[in-house]
């Protein structure tokens, strides 16, 4: 390698930090088989994080862009033709090379490439299939591949990146068709869904083939699909952006949805706001989101939590909800099912787990969940186990919302 | 009267399992036995339990406890031994349910150490950096790792998978691992200078690594919770922070200028 490559990579690193989704997400298990001359696995679960950047972020692909170069102009974007960044571009190999590199000296668990559109979208489309395609074929390469696919390329091309990566996604950015209409005026959002639509189609039947015939389909991005939004660029408000989230999440049956709080990037265009949005919103959209995913909350409860379309910055949206529906506690931890203790204010997904298994051979006792490092100041007013019942004074308590907002905050804005 | 047992192997499991068992048929309660291990060991090196005899036959013992065993053996400490002992007795004499009272007081003591010996095993696959070598005209790749616990022998399958074709070794203070593309060969001790000092695709793993990174908005924290100073000196990319952090606020602070002045 060269000291051009170095500098290639350092341009074509920076210009993909910008986008949020770092970890891989699970596309099964994989490993090269008896003969197999290749390298790499695939573990399980999501990714492994080899590393964590000074901004807390989880270092697990090579994240890079093929090109920074584009013929495009989205204005929130650090790429955008009209934007005077330096330029570069990856060669095929030069991408297989590095990815191989860093993997062998476990650096990472594989590639996450996306791309400035070159010439056209279809020839852009075209060069990262060859990467993705030369890693998997050439080199018997077994970890992960997350490719991002290019909007307007043809569905074939489409096709070809789903048979060699783990994972595809394509950026919404922008949750509504104004929004992108102002900022991406190339892109549309119907484009997008149709894409996402058509890949949705290609991943299930996958799937459904192996489990029906027997016979085994090829692989088609096992991983799912995920996407990202910016918050806080248009006026696009969380009720918007958590409607269409849900959306996504229910039709084109996405693994993941990124929301990045808009941040100002290095010769920003002049229709962006010059201010970051807070991270506490992204922070807030997150948690609704896995509401959502984990908590077997239903988009309803979530949205009509909102005030003018906002979420409430000052408390978890779980809290607020938790506050609006004062009569359906206290909670029995020895007795409610699952989807209610998933509702109680300070009980995460694994703690349920926990008391669900422990309550099968014992009565919880306050004791237990002293243990079990259950926040108790924050649910002692919504549960009751075997020596304790909260007084109802405590949850009717007008104090009760700022007793339990303050610590949490104070973090999230250090 | 205290039968006094002695572990002289690291991590020290199949030794524990047979001295167990011994005891087991001798029925020693938990609270008659001293258990040392190689560390402690001082004059009488000999363990008592040889001249035990059997008085019955030893109840079944759950899978799920030994596999929890095998874990809790790898971490470093030395109580390790006889906390597995008391468990196993209170689970085949006491409660059959034992190991789901995660709220138990020994109980919640072997799962804090289940858990730490998984998480440092975890951290080696996440944290361990190979640097190549040319050895015979082939790519040789080598690692140095200061693991918290004895947890080589629980990473060593996860390397021989993810690296099935690559010649390696990984270097660890109390052992080694050291794979030729068809057999794991293990050694006590090794040589730590074997090391290489440098690697040539360490700068540009350095140049990504730095490059990746969003002045304006460092979490310090956040990063240090993940990657706690102590596994600094595995990675080459740690020596990079200090100066990542030092210069944050002044780039966001030069990035913002600009934007305002082209306005
Ligand atoms: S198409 Fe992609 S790379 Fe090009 S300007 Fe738009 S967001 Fe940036």
């Amino acid at each position: 390698m060269s000291d051009r490559i170095l500098e290639k990579l350092e341009i074509l690193a920076d210009a993909a930090k910008y986008d949020a989704s770092c970890a891989s997400g699970s596309a099964g298990k994989r490993s090269a088989g008896k003969n197999d001359k290749g390298i790499g696995s695939l573990t399980g679960g999501s990714g492994i994080c080899h590393s964590f950047t000074p901004d807390g972020r989880c270092v697990s692909l090579l994240k890079i862009l093929m090109t920074n170069f584009c013929i495009y102009d989205c204005h929130y974007c650090i790429n955008r033709k009209s934007s005077n960044v330096q330029r570069a571009r990856f060669t095929v190999e030069e991408v297989v090379n590095l990815t191989l590199s860093f993997y062998k000296r476990n650096y990472i668990e594989g590639l996450f490439l996306s791309s400035g559109i070159i010439q056209t979208p279809d020839y852009t489309m075209e060069s990262m299939v060859r990467i993705a395609k030369s890693l998997r074929v050439d080199q018997g390469f077994k970890g992960y591949i997350h490719l991002k696919t290019i909007p307007n390329a043809s569905p074939e091309l489409q096709e070809q990146a789903g048979i060699y990566a783990d994972r595809l996604s394509i950026n919404v950015e922008l949750p509504t068709q104004v929004g992108l209409e102002k900022f991406a005026p190339e892109k549309s959002l119907s484009n997008i869904t149709d894409a996402m639509d058509h890949l949705k189609g290609k991943i299930t039947e996958a799937k459904e083939s192996k489990t029906l015939s027997g016979k085994r389909a090829p692989r088609f991005a096992p991983g799912g699909q995920s996407t990202q939004m910016i918050v806080g660029a248009d006026g696009a408000d969380d009720k918007t952006i958590l409607k269409s989230s849900f959306g996504l999440y229910a039709k084109q049956k996405l693994k993941r949805i990124y929301y990045s709080a808009f941040s100002p990037i290095p010769d920003a265009s002049k229709i962006l706001p010059l201010k970051p949005a807070p991270l506490v919103r992204e922070h807030r959209l997150y948690q609704a989101d896995w509401l959502f995913r984990f908590y077997e909350f239903q988009p309803e409860e979530i949205l009509q939590g909102t005030n003018d379309g906002m979420l409430d910055l000052t408390m978890d949206p779980k809290l607020a909800w938790a506050l609006r529906n004062r009569d359906v506690f206290p909670i029995d931890l020895n007795k409610a099912d699952k989807s209610m203790l998933l509702r109680v204010p300070g009980l995460g997904v694994t703690t349920v787990k926990k008391i669900l298994s422990l309550r099968r051979y014992t009565k919880l006792t306050w004791e237990d969940l002293v243990k079990l490092h259950v926040p108790l100041n924050r649910v002692k007013a919504f549960v009751m186990v075997n020596n304790w019942s909260p007084p109802p004074a405590l949850l009717e308590a007008d104090r009760l919302a700022q007793n339990l907002t303050p610590p949490e905050q104070m973090e999230l804005f250090a | 009267m205290t039968v006094t047992v002695s572990i002289t192997s690291i991590p020290g499991f199949a030794e524990w399992r047979n001295e167990a068992r011994k005891l087991l048929a001798a029925q020693v309660p938990p609270q008659d036995i001293a258990w040392n291990n190689e560390g402690d060991v001082q004059s009488n090196l000999f363990t008592d339990s040889l001249k035990l005899a059997a008085k019955g036959n030893i109840p079944n013992v759950p899978r799920k406890f030994m596999e929890l065993a095998e874990t809790a053996i790898c971490h470093s400490n030395p109580k390790r031994f006889a906390l597995l002992y008391k468990i196993l007795w209170r689970l085949l004499f006491e409660n059959k349910n034992l190991l789901y009272l995660t709220t138990d007081n020994d109980m919640m003591e072997l799962q804090h150490m289940v858990k730490a010996v998984r998480h440092d095993a975890y951290k080696i696959t996440a944290f361990l950096r190979f640097r190549e070598i040319q050895h015979a005209g082939e790519e040789y790749f080598v690692a140095w790792y200061k693991p918290e616990h004895y947890t080589l022998e629980r990473v060593t399958h996860f390397f021989q998978t993810r690296f099935k074709n690559m010649r390696w070794s990984i270097l660890m203070p109390y052992r080694a691992a050291h794979w030729d593309l068809q057999n794991l060969h293990m050694e006590d001790n090794p040589n730590p200078d074997l090391y290489p000092r440098e690697d040539k695709v360490e700068e540009y793993w350095l140049g990504y690594y730095a490059n990746i990174f969003n002045p304006a908005r460092p979490k310090k924290g956040a990063m240090l919770n993940q990657m706690p100073k102590k596994y600094w000196q595995n990675m080459p990319e740690t020596k990079l922070i200090p100066n990542m952090l030092r210069t944050a606020h002044e780039r966001t602070r030069d990035m913002i200028e600009k934007a305002n002045r082209s306005k």
